[in-house]
């Protein structure tokens, strides 16, 4: 298989940015601290932002479309990140609708708002979009309520996130695909056993000197050696302890010579990798990287008990042209059965109910060995979410990162 | 075109300086619009601050309201700090990729331009055709070759050499550097060399040097002014490359200032670290470029004497 660094932004760069921009908004912990009531607006410097703690209503500005209207005839246009929808699912809704999808892609969210800011985008329907974004996007008012009237769908969202912290009552949002971060690693060469006993310290191990690779995401490396020591604050903002995850990462890339990148996907199924701290939805597209003859097993997938957990979702501009079409998207996307369609595609896991990881392992596309990197919606509430950081502490957890990359 | 001659001829344009100052129009809006201006925006990103909400850089205009307090805190890393190391590393890799240019380049440039006689076409054009693909495309043909189970580790296997060459080694990196620059100074040193007199070379082999002496004292001095400038030229872009890094390595034992550079301006929320790299770097090559002025400058006083 090729080795494809250079690409379209894709899943794996959007993750990496999720991480990135989750430190890009300026919020306080002491301020998190004085805002309990989850009814009103959290606002810093304008942006409005929940926390699993403080969980936010947005504020409205628009009214939802109204009840029955018939859908726009023409075009829908979207904006996603590369890869990140299934062109086949995309084909029967516009047969099914009779339009035209047209999508533009974005490789950062801070370049996407950017865009939507200066009007250079102007889409229908934003797909893929996170907390941090939402909190931009509401801040320059560029989004309409939703008209859940049309999206039946959103009952099929899985329970935990139908009313999420970053969006009360959904009123703006409607979840798309989940992960966790975790272990992956070749089956053929390292003992599941291994993490039993091991977790996290596996990545210490200098027999996988050469062999090794971690997430060129400062947010999600270092909450990873954090949560190895023990501290199991995500967003800590205490010097010491991110001191301590620089020192541990120092340690690792002394001890592993480790790769930093979001290439999980294509290096563990090419042999080039033991073991790789990665999303968890790397291990799925990591199936269709496999080399011929080699059996989706070789792969496997430790996730730990402590790790990050989180998602994305869809939303609809305030200037969309085609509201309607965008609202029957969002529900032809909540579908048990197109989400299936999509995910055979994205190979990331959709955020819905319904697809339970029995269904998914009795689709036969998900080898017995990575059954643990499936997120159920016990695991997705267990795990911690990553919210955003002031300034002078992002710049902490910079510094450290620094450490660990300039080697 | 008997006006526009008679124009042009050196009388009328040594009485014509308005003319001298025309020609330089096009190079000066040139300058200005893709180099002068731009470098001032990075200058203006790098003092500047970030929007408190949308984290965006704000450039800040007004020199007068620059803040140094971040320039500091980045001079500091790169003196003593966690830069320091990849500075130091950037300037080791990238001396021994001059090195091994010069070492594989000159002879090649050298035989072009004195003996390569009717096939001097066909080679220059065989040396620069593999060169007409995407550097991109080269390094990860590359990637492949290198791999595991590539058709290169393979082959050197053969000899007993088994090398992970992707195992994040500087010597892969050191090499990408090499094979990804080289002919941008096999270019300009054959073209000094071919324009050499070479009766210089036989007068001083018939006062008795050897071919070694005549090299030494002839060849070599009058080429000085192609070496410097082709190593210049490769010198500048390979300081603040991170392409052959990311491809070849990815790891951070083999990080370059480009990486830094490329990891603060586009995965980072302090995107002002990133174009303070810039400046520090400029400030560096700036030392290149004296170095290289100052040299032609010689050279011209040299001839003109």
């Amino acid at each position: 298989m090729t080795n494809q660094p250079f690409r379209p932004m894709g899943r794996r760069d959007f993750l990496r940015n999720l991480a990135i921009t989750s430190g890009a908004i300026t919020i306080g912990g002491s301020l998190l601290a004085a805002c309990g009531d989850s009814s009103s607006p959290t606002t810093v410097d304008g942006l409005p932002i929940g926390t699993p703690d403080n969980p936010i209503k947005l504020p409205v500005t628009t009214d939802a479309i109204a009840d029955g209207l018939p859908s726009e005839s023409g075009t829908l246009e979207i904006l996603n990140w590369a890869d990140y929808q299934n062109p086949e699912s995309i084909a029967i809704f516009e047969e099914k609708f009779g339009c035209k999808v047209v999508t533009s892609i974005y490789d950062t969210e801070e370049a996407a708002i950017a865009k939507l800011r200066n009007g250079t985008f102007k889409p229908d329907l934003i797909l893929g979009m996170t907390d941090t974004g939402l909190a931009k996007l509401i801040a320059a008012d560029l989004l309409q309520p939703l008209n859940k009237s049309y999206i039946p769908n959103f009952e099929n969202v899985i329970s935990g996130l139908r009313s999420p912290y970053y969006d009360l009552d959904s009123q703006y949002t409607v979840p798309y695909f989940i992960y966790g971060n975790g272990i992956g690693y070749r089956t053929d060469r390292i003992d599941k056993n291994a993490f039993a006993g091991n977790g996290y310290d596996t990545l210490w191990d200098s027999q996988f000197s050469g062999k090794l690779g971690v997430l060129d995401s400062y947010r999600d490396t270092l909450a990873m050696a954090m949560f190895r020591a023990g501290n199991f604050d995500a967003n800590t903002t205490d010097a010491a302890i991110i001191k301590k995850a620089g020192d541990d990462l120092v340690a690792l890339r002394e001890a592993t010579n480790p790769k930093v990148d979001i290439l999980a996907y294509q290096e563990m199924p090419a042999g080039n990798r033991d073991i790789n701290f990665t999303w968890s939805g790397d291990l799925f597209t990591a199936l269709q990287y496999l080399p011929e003859g080699v059996a989706p097993d070789v792969l496997g997938f430790w996730y730990p008990e402590k790790t990050v957990a989180k998602n994305d979702f869809m939303c609809i501009t305030k200037t969309a042209k085609a509201p309607v079409l965008a609202h029957q998207l969002i529900n032809f996307l909540s579908d048990t059965d197109n989400a299936l369609l999509n995910r055979e595609y994205v190979g990331y896991q959709p955020a819905l109910e319904t697809i339970t990881v029995d269904l998914l392992i009795s689709s036969g596309t998900i080898p017995e060995s990575l059954v643990e990197a499936l997120v159920t919606p016990e695991k997705y509430d267990a795990g911690f979410a990553q919210v955003s950081l002031e300034p002078t502490v992002d710049s902490l957890w910079l510094e450290q990162w620094t450490r660990f990359t300039a080697g | 075109m008997d006006a526009l001659y008679r124009r042009l001829t050196t009388a009328n344009l040594k009485n014509s300086p308005r003319l001298w100052a025309g020609f330089a129009i096009p190079g000066t809006v040139w300058l200005t619009v893709l180099f002068v201006i731009p470098f001032y925006a990075v200058a203006c990103v790098a003092f500047g601050t970030i929007d408190p909400v949308f984290r965006d850089a704000v450039p800040q205009w007004n020199p007068l309201s620059w803040d140094f307090v971040q320039a500091k805190q980045i001079f500091t890393s790169l003196a003593t700090g966690p830069l320091r190391g990849v500075a130091i590393r950037t300037v080791v890799y990238v001396v021994c990729a001059m090195t091994l240019c010069f070492v594989i380049g000159f002879p090649i440039a050298y035989f072009l331009a004195r003996h390569a006689g009717k096939r001097k076409l066909l080679l220059l054009v065989l040396i620069i055709v593999p060169f007409w693909v995407n550097y991109l495309m080269r390094m990860l043909a590359w990637v492949n070759l290198l791999s595991v189970d590539g058709l290169f580790t393979r082959f050197m296997r053969n000899f007993g050499i088994n090398y992970n060459w992707l195992d994040g080694s500087p010597i892969t990196v050191t090499l990408g550097l090499v094979y990804g620059y080289i002919p941008f100074l096999i270019l300009p040193l054959y073209a000094t060399l071919e324009r050499l007199d070479w009766r210089l070379v036989d007068a001083a082999r018939d006062l008795g040097a050897k071919p070694r002496q005549a090299f030494r004292l002839v060849t070599l001095p009058m080429s000085k002014a192609g070496l410097v400038a082709a190593g210049i030229l490769i010198a500048l872009p390979m300081f603040g490359d991170y392409y052959t890094n990311d491809l070849l390595s990815r790891s951070p034992s083999t990080e370059m200032i480009g990486n830094q550079i490329d990891f603060f301006l586009n995965a980072s929320t302090q995107p002002q670290n990133g174009a303070l790299l810039v400046l520090a770097l400029s400030l560096f090559l700036l030392l290149f470029m004296s170095f290289y002025l100052r040299s032609t400058r010689q050279q011209s006083r040299q001839v003109t004497r």
